[in-house]
């Protein structure tokens, strides 16, 4: 039989017809699907890992002091002895962009971490006592969630300061009802399954319960939204930063942005505005991508069968 | 009818909750009595009262007079009160209109918020229209070839746009069309509709384009999926044409994500819009907000932030409306 | 004869997948005249689904077709190569399994209905509900008018059914495939579908493809009954031929299956042992080899070709049912115990009578 397309029928279908051959399309089981996590994944991670460890070893990698003006001339292009140029104080850019990512990514990391141990905590409580609890920190959730992320965190800074520890922390505050939110669901879902009832059957207490059964599985999906939700932390420092509204002291991607973004620093030399902007598209688009690979990783892996 | 009426219970119960949050929050944290009279409040007026101090010169350039000052705005701002009353207070105020007066300026609030708040739903308006144009017809050509390259491409485009953060993309156009190409105006102008409008095209978009590539993600998969299923094989068989199949069977179904979210966008809508309007420098109700909360001036702070949080839920709610309306078996059920 | 209406030879239809060509049908020829039913019968991954679906041009494009498939003289597959638009849901159209995902959730039956007489016959919108309300009455659903504007959901199994069956009549089709179109249903109701079906039939002179996997189904109903399995055809006779002078054991197993009344109480039903093979991997010879208690040796290695036992019966076996070939291979595996495929002999036994 030839496998030539003149003898097909068919053609002119809709896009939703052609499902991909993976699909069993005789009536037979399923072919079962084994999912990787893909060549995209390493180099995401790889990124991510690069950035991460260039951040922390910051004071003593072999690069310029980022403080220090006049490195080399005012506003120069990118060229050999300054890689990513310098900005309009004649400071070096490449060692900017390095310790620029110092509190971005502390700031993406703690306030993460923040979200997911209360917001985890609340959220699973919520799902798992139901009745009153459930209402009473349902509702909480959805009063904190009318208030737009960044207006939230806005009155939160403004109001408590603009340092380091109060930055991370008004992000984890903002983080904390949509991390809620899905907790409360992950654990409503499973909280319904055999193995909830058999632990109970067995005699064991709600906290050993929600301890021991339910949070690994509950854990699993949050894990890969720690990725996810890192991205967008940072997204919102930046956010702040730009509008003057994150740490004063030192200075972030965001920050590097704003003081970039003058119309007559853009028309002398874009690239002080571009580089961090590229830094940190880099860094959001990794921590995407690595972030979504997992949770897929992770979702097949829990339903067992792929595709079909 | 009844279901109505208990929604609409829900929502006044939310925003009452919403506002005493930001109430509580602004009179907890901050020290309004600070941003009234300045420095003077660090004096200990209670102690110069009571004859305890009486050179106060050293502090910050006071002077015992300014006491009088602090005693005056306590009555005016009715600082003294207990919070729920305050609180009670100013709901009052609100329900008539009253937004309270600027710290700074002593403006009230009220004429701020008119004067700001068109503009920012212009832009977000604008930014929505943008938002639907783009991803409604770029979906449906994905979808219509789904997997192969054009679709593809749009995917991991869209996963890119996502990726930047909108202060960025801002960034990004205004070096472009203002600085470089100088094709737009640099700051908002608001002679006529048409100066406004054209004004707002480049923050509109900024907002517009990601949301656009999230609405294409949704509006695509939704597609494709609804195209799987066997009613859409029924009408082929059918012998229906392939564009009548995607306009008049799949593509209703498949809007139920897209319009859930679109409500829900409403905050990323907003959050996004205080960034455009600094980045372009619209004066529109988010900058007001941020140079508001920058300063310390609760009252604009307060209210610009109801105004916001308010319309949120409203939408929100609006949305679930639509929603029912959409889908005639939740309409059934509800 | 006069020339058939439908006209199928040889037709092939695989599937480009990743683990290499599935063969979902490998060589199925039948000629079906006016007004007559067909009944293609087999077990799921047999290839009538895909026969069907071929014949109405629902295949993806990944696959790959090949054979002749003639519709009152007109070629189908050219037609379908140059995207002709009123053919299917016209003169061919098709009923499928499951009335509540044929429907489309979010719009009310009447339009469903409407659909095909706008976009084929180009009625007006008024003439085309008035015409669907007719088609209802037809097909005998009470309060029409009330049910053209409500919902697939708001309807019972049974209705749904009707209502796909009228949308699929909407154009006075000539030939009408029927896939399964009881399965879904509660058994009280399958009758009352497949009686409607028949009167349908014979009010306008249809031409009838009825799919399924019961041969009970089609005992009554069709004219000719077409076996298959695994892609291939095993069987091919009027009705009461396949019935009366059965030939391939498949068609014998599958005639076991079926539990009768007379059978005493408490008695074990006949299922066929294994299952189907694996379409893409078939092997070489007759791919019922496995599961045939006829199994002789060149079964397993050479593949029978469908051959004219008389006028009108054509069956593919190597040791057919009722022949002396067939009665020496199945004594002889009797003999051993287990068939050349390994088959042990003792699971064809039942509690009633000696049927091994």
């Amino acid at each position: 039989m030839s496998p030539e397309p003149a003898g097909q029928m068919g053609r002119g279908s809709l896009a939703g017809m052609d499902t991909p051959p993976q699909v069993d399309p005789a009536e037979q089981f399923g072919v079962v699907v084994a999912r990787r996590l893909g060549f995209g994944f390493w180099i995401a991670a790889a990124w991510i890992i690069i950035i991460v460890a260039a951040a922390a070893l910051a004071p003593w990698l072999p690069i310029a002091d980022p403080n220090e003006t006049g490195v080399g001339g005012r506003m120069d292009g990118p060229g050999w002895s300054n890689w990513f140029g310098t900005d309009n104080n004649g400071r070096d850019m490449f060692a900017r962009t390095i310790w620029g990512a110092r509190v971005s990514l502390i700031v993406g990391f703690f306030s993460v971490l923040l979200g997911i141990c209360v917001g985890g905590t609340l959220g699973m409580i919520a799902g798992y006592f139901r009745g009153i609890v459930d209402r009473i920190i349902s509702f909480s959730v959805f009063v904190l969630l009318a208030y737009p992320g960044l207006v939230l965190a806005l009155l939160i800074v403004g109001l408590a300061g603009q340092t380091l520890p109060i930055v991370a922390m008004t992000l984890g505050i903002v983080a904390i009802a949509p991390i809620a939110r899905l907790s409360r669901a992950t654990t409503l879902a499973y909280s319904e399954r055999e193995f909830v009832a058999a632990a109970r059957v067995l005699g064991a207490t709600d906290r050993r319960i929600m301890v021991r059964e339910l949070l690994p599985n509950v854990l699993i999906p949050m894990g890969a939204l720690t990725l996810l939700g890192m991205a967008i932390t940072i997204v919102a420092e930046g956010g702040l930063a730009f509008l003057g509204l994150s740490v004063e002291e030192g200075f972030s991607w965001g920050k590097m942005i704003v003081l970039g973004s003058s119309p007559r620093t853009l028309r002398e030399g874009p690239w002080v505005a571009m580089f961090p902007i590229g830094a940190m598209f880099v860094t959001v688009l990794a921590l995407n991508f690595a972030g979504d690979r997992l949770r897929e990783y992770f979702d097949v892996r829990e339903l067992g069968i792929g595709a079909a | 009818m009844i279901v109505l009426a208990r929604r609409l219970a829900q929502l006044v119960a939310v925003v009452l909750a919403v506002t005493f949050l930001a109430f509580t929050a602004m009179n907890t944290l901050g020290d309004p009595l600070f941003n009234v009279v300045g420095f003077v409040a660090a004096v200990d007026c209670d102690a110069v009262e009571a004859g305890e101090i009486e050179d106060i010169s050293g502090q910050g350039g006071t002077t015992l007079g300014d006491c009088a000052v602090v005693a005056e705005a306590r009555e005016e701002f009715h600082l003294n009160e207990p919070l729920p009353i305050r609180y009670g207070r100013w709901v009052g105020d609100l329900i008539r209109g009253d937004f309270g007066t600027s710290f700074k300026n002593r403006m009230p609030v009220s004429t701020v918020l008119a004067d700001r708040l068109p503009k920012s739903l212009l832009l977000m308006g604008m930014a929505e229209v943008f938002a639907v144009a783009l991803s409604v017809p770029w979906a449906i050509a994905a979808a219509y070839r789904a997997n192969r390259a054009m679709d593809r491409a749009s995917t991991i485009g869209a996963f890119g746009m996502l990726a930047l953060p909108n202060f960025a993309l801002g960034v990004i156009l205004f070096y472009f069309f203002v600085v470089k190409w100088q094709i737009f105006p640099s700051r908002f102008e608001d002679d006529n509709l048409a100066l406004r409008l054209k004004s707002l095209v480049l923050p509109a978009l900024t907002l517009g384009m990601p949301l656009a590539a999230t609405y294409f993600r949704l509006l695509r998969t939704d597609l494709i999926t609804t195209l799987q299923e066997d009613f859409v094989v029924m009408a082929k068989a059918k012998g229906l044409s392939n564009r009548w199949i995607m306009f008049r069977h799949a593509l209703r179904p498949s809007l139920f994500s897209m319009v859930t979210v679109f409500g829900l966008n409403t905050a990323a809508l907003i959050g996004g819009a205080l960034i455009v309007e600094q980045v372009f420098s619209i004066p529109g109700l988010g900058r007001a907000l941020v140079e508001a909360s920058i300063r310390d001036d609760y009252p604009v702070v307060l209210g610009a932030t109801v105004v916001i949080a308010t319309g949120f839920v409203i939408i929100n709610f609006a949305v679930d409306l639509a929603y029912s309306y959409l889908d005639p078996r939740v309409r059934r059920e509800s | 004869m006069a020339t058939p209406l439908l006209s199928v030879t040889d037709l092939q239809v695989g599937f480009a997948t990743e683990r290499g060509l599935l063969r979902a049908v490998d060589g199925v020829s039948f000629d079906l005249a006016e007004g007559q039913t067909l009944g293609i019968v087999g077990e799921s991954g047999s290839g009538k689904s895909v026969t069907a679906k071929t014949l109405m041009n629902l295949l993806p494009s990944y696959a790959r077709v090949e054979g002749s498939v003639m519709f009152d003289g007109r070629d189908v597959r050219a037609m379908a190569a140059e995207r002709e638009r009123h053919f299917w849901g016209v003169e061919m159209t098709m009923v499928f399994q499951d009335p509540m995902t044929s429907l489309n959730p979010v719009k009310k039956v009447g339009e469903q209905i409407a659909e095909s007489l706008r976009v084929h016959l180009k009625r007006s919108r008024r003439e085309a509900r008035d015409d669907a309300g007719d088609l209802l009455q037809q097909v005998g659903v009470p309060e029409s008018k009330k049910r053209l504007t409500q919902y697939p959901h708001e309807l019972s199994g049974g209705l749904r059914q009707r209502v796909v069956i009228a949308m699929a009549l909407a154009c006075s089709p000539r030939l009408l495939i029927a896939d399964e179109p009881t399965t879904a249903l509660d058994v009280t109701v399958q009758k009352h579908i497949l009686d409607l079906l028949d009167e349908l039939r014979e009010e306008r002179g249809m031409a009838m493809i009825l799919i399924t996997h019961d041969l009970g189904v089609v005992k009554g109903r069709a004219d000719q009954i077409m076996v298959m399995y695994a892609g291939r055809t095993m069987e091919q006779a009027d009705t009461a031929t396949l019935f009366s002078e059965m030939r391939h054991p498949y068609t014998e197993a599958l005639l076991e299956t079926i539990p009768r009344v007379d059978m005493a109480s408490h008695s074990r039903l006949v299922p066929i042992p294994g299952s189907p093979p694996d379409a893409v991997d078939l092997g070489q010879g007759c791919p019922f080899a496995e599961r045939c208690r006829y199994c002789s040796a060149s079964c397993l290695i050479d593949q029978p070709s469908l051959e004219q036992h008389r006028q009108g019966h054509a069956c593919a076996c190597h040791a057919p049912v009722g022949t002396d070939a067939g009665a020496a291979a199945h004594a002889a595996n009797h003999e051993t115990g287990v068939t050349p495929a390994g088959l042990d002999m003792g699971t064809f036994a039942t509690a009633v009578g000696e049927k091994t």
